[in-house]
């Protein structure tokens, strides 16, 4: 039996190579370019310390802050559409697998149904892209070309890759469910239907927390279906730029463009900001109350 | 869906140490760098170019360490910055480079012998505020009309020299109605403005004239040249493949290559795709407004070479651009990369025959190169940027008009350059 102290000591020690990964890979970088939004680059001479003024400037320029909210809209339309499409879809889906209907299959549906999460959003913007081609695809509607379809299309896109992981989620909360209480259900008489409302879909529902908060900081670092099918000036007008298309943009400019360092330092810090105070919001507010539920 | 923002600072730093590494080797011979954005032109480089400079100075020895294209400038300034980066840096036309001058990335080439080949035009896309030339000019692109010859024949149509015999051909192919006038669509605004407002424009604002007209305040953008110019680029519209809107670059290199379109406006850096399937292909210059009119044609100048002003092997680069000035790279370059042309006053010959017909273009033609790249799209926003944007909006939708783009981008412009305030 080793003391407590030395118990600690050997963790430490686990732990130590994972934590100087995580430090120079993660923490360095974050840090890095936290400190970089704070300064300005006037030449080869040197990097002066400016202050907020990149923060001033992404806010009030009027140009650059336009293109920021309309960024920041878009990418709250896009976090929207996948979470209001993916989460009934994988709902349904893992309602499905998990009913018993499907007997031996039920193993094939499901890897099926999660092999798009597995593909490369390249392979999945050029397919998509070929499939609704006006020239050789299924749609003549020019669905990516015109503003008021291409957000939702591309959101679309993005959602027929990866429902398979709420699909998951929720599949593997179901199978949790302990099958004493569905039959005790039975014995008093509840259909299905009332069987998965009453009794089933009570004991899933903190998944569907985690499935939300998930899919918000995917889609608020969202950036390469979009590049891949639109590039870094994702349009028409602007219309599918979101905050990391616009982060690339900004940080890395374009064959006429400069790279600003800089300010798209401090976009990458106010995405930052963004996905890390809804996401403690969350975990404050809603994942500490859960309680696991118990026999 | 993966975080790109916070691996970018140390991927930096990685490849700026890494880099330095390289700069400061110390070995005989001297080994110097090259950085590029055109990772596909590595081989060009290995097996060509560098063994026969290699052949005459082998004392020097280069290496080339392209950059991928999207993240060159961000690269090259933190390494730069960072005080490391190649011994030579390929430069960015016009303005891009005209701060990296600025910001003293790089060492004059004056007294350089062999700059004495190239005229000041050549050289003004890579100078200094000092009127001193930074970067060696290396090659620039032609915009054009790329056009299958053998439907020309089959509907006996002529190369039109006129914006009125240009249309007359459209309606012709579309009136035929096998073929798609225009391979041509608006996904990927950049090309809308490249390879079209862009190429036709400069007829109607008279090239350097207008150009240089905006530049220096005496022009606007809502002055009738450029609305007409405008407005002639909108007269396309008609001619465009159904859902057009969404078609993207190689959707509509495809739709010309697959013998589907007879008319591809398009780059002289597309030769080799646009003849890929052997098709029997011609190319035209922009049409003149009127029969008569001086022709003009869309020069950009596209990539320079300078050197590195950190670089501690200021000689041997100087020995390489000198070669690189000369005719034996210049041919050995545009011949092994078709579409890409010598800015020399050297002549040149172009084996690839469609090189030829471009260069050939030349001849004749007042060159300019695109509208909005110097010194107009050194602000936010960008007149470059914003033009690609409301040539995209003027291209899928139907109820803007040339003089509202015209508007718009003036607006934009005025609101952050010096000479267009007022």
């Amino acid at each position: 039996m080793i003391s407590p102290a030395a118990a600690y000591r050997n963790l430490l020690l686990f732990v130590l190579p994972a934590l100087a990964v995580y430090l120079v890979f993660a923490v360095l970088p974050l840090a890095t370019s936290i400190v970089m939004s704070f300064f300005q680059t006037s030449g080869a001479s040197g990097r002066t310390f400016v202050g907020l003024a990149n923060y001033e400037r992404l806010f009030t320029h009027p140009t650059i802050s336009a293109r920021f909210w309309n960024a920041l809209l878009n990418n709250i339309q896009y976090f929207a559409i996948h979470l209001i499409v993916e989460v009934p879809v994988g709902l349904l889906l893992a309602a499905l697998l998990t009913s018993g209907k499907l007997a031996r299959s039920e193993g094939i549906y499901r890897t099926l149904l999660f092999i798009p999460a597995t593909l490369s959003v390249v392979i999945v913007g050029f397919v998509w892209r070929l499939i609704i081609n006006p020239l050789w695809g299924l749609v003549g509607f020019p669905l990516l070309g015109t503003e008021s379809t291409a957000l939702t299309t591309i959101s679309l896109m993005s959602v027929w890759q990866y429902f398979g992981i709420p699909m998951v989620f929720l599949y593997s909360a179901l199978l949790a469910v302990p099958n004493e209480l569905v039959e005790a259900a039975k014995i008093d008489g509840a259909s299905g239907w009332t069987t998965f409302w009453k009794i089933k879909f009570p004991l899933i529902a903190p998944q569907f927390g985690l499935i939300a908060i998930l899919t918000y900081i995917w889609t608020f670092n969202g950036f390469d279906l979009v590049f891949a099918l639109n590039g870094s000036a994702p349009g028409p007008n602007y219309s599918t730029d979101i905050l990391g298309t616009y982060f690339y943009r900004t940080f890395f400019g374009s064959s006429g463009q400069l790279a600003d360092l800089d300010l798209g330092a401090a976009v990458a810090t106010v995405i930052f900001l963004t996905v890390l105070l809804v996401t403690a919001a969350y975990f404050w507010l809603i994942q500490r109350r859960l309680k696991s539920y118990s026999v | 869906m993966r975080s790109i923002h916070a691996s970018i600072p140390l991927a930096m730093t990685l490849s700026a140490m890494f880099s330095s590494g390289i700069g400061m080797a110390y070995a005989d011979p001297v080994t110097i760098t090259l950085n590029s954005w055109r990772t596909e032109d590595i081989a060009v480089w290995q097996d060509t170019i560098l063994p026969a400079f290699e052949a005459k100075h082998p004392d020097i020895k280069i290496e080339f360490a392209p950059i991928n294209t999207n993240e060159y400038n961000a690269a090259i300034q933190s390494q730069v910055e960072g005080g490391a980066g190649g011994d030579l840096i390929t430069c960015r036309p016009f303005d891009v480079n005209r701060e990296w001058i600025k910001r003293g990335y790089f060492e004059s080439l004056e007294g350089l012998p062999g700059l004495a080949n190239f005229d000041k035009t050549s050289r003004a896309a890579w100078s200094g505020a000092d009127d001193k030339t930074y970067c060696l000019p290396v090659a620039a692109v032609l915009a054009g009309f790329y056009y299958n010859a053998d439907i020309f024949k089959e509907l006996g149509l002529k190369v039109p020299t006129t914006s009125a015999e240009f249309i007359a051909v459209l309606e012709a192919i579309k009136k035929d109605g096998r073929y798609t006038p225009l391979a041509y669509g608006s996904a990927e605004s950049w090309q809308l403005a490249y390879n079209g407002l862009y190429s036709i424009g400069p007829a109607y604002w008279k090239g350097e004239d207008g150009r240089l007209g905006l530049i220096d305040g005496k022009k606007k953008l809502t002055d009738p040249e450029f609305v007409d110019a405008i407005a002639a680029f909108a007269a396309w519209k008609p001619f465009l493949p159904a859902g057009q809107e969404s078609l993207n670059y190689a959707d509509m290199t495809q739709l010309f290559t697959l013998g589907k379109a007879a008319i591809l406006p398009d780059g002289s850096w597309d030769i080799n795709q646009a003849t890929s399937t052997n098709l029997n292909v011609g190319v035209f210059g922009p049409p003149a407004p009127k029969a008569g009119d001086q022709r003009y044609l869309q020069e950009m100048p596209d990539m320079g070479i300078g050197i590195n002003a950190k670089s501690a092997h200021k000689d041997a680069a100087k020995t390489f651009l000198d070669w690189v000035a000369g005719p034996e790279f210049q041919e050995l370059y545009v011949n092994a990369a078709p579409g890409f042309f010598a800015m020399s006053s050297k002549p040149v010959t172009y084996k690839n025959k469609l090189a030829q017909d471009f260069a050939d273009l030349k001849k004749g033609a007042e060159l300019t190169p695109r509208l909005a790249l110097d010194r107009l799209s050194a602000g936010t926003p960008p007149l470059d940027d914003e033009t690609w944007r409301l040539l995209q909006v003027m291209f899928t939708k139907s109820d803007v008009t040339p003089q509202q783009v015209a508007t718009e981008l003036q607006a934009g412009l005025a609101s952050w350059y010096g000479p267009q305030k007022k």
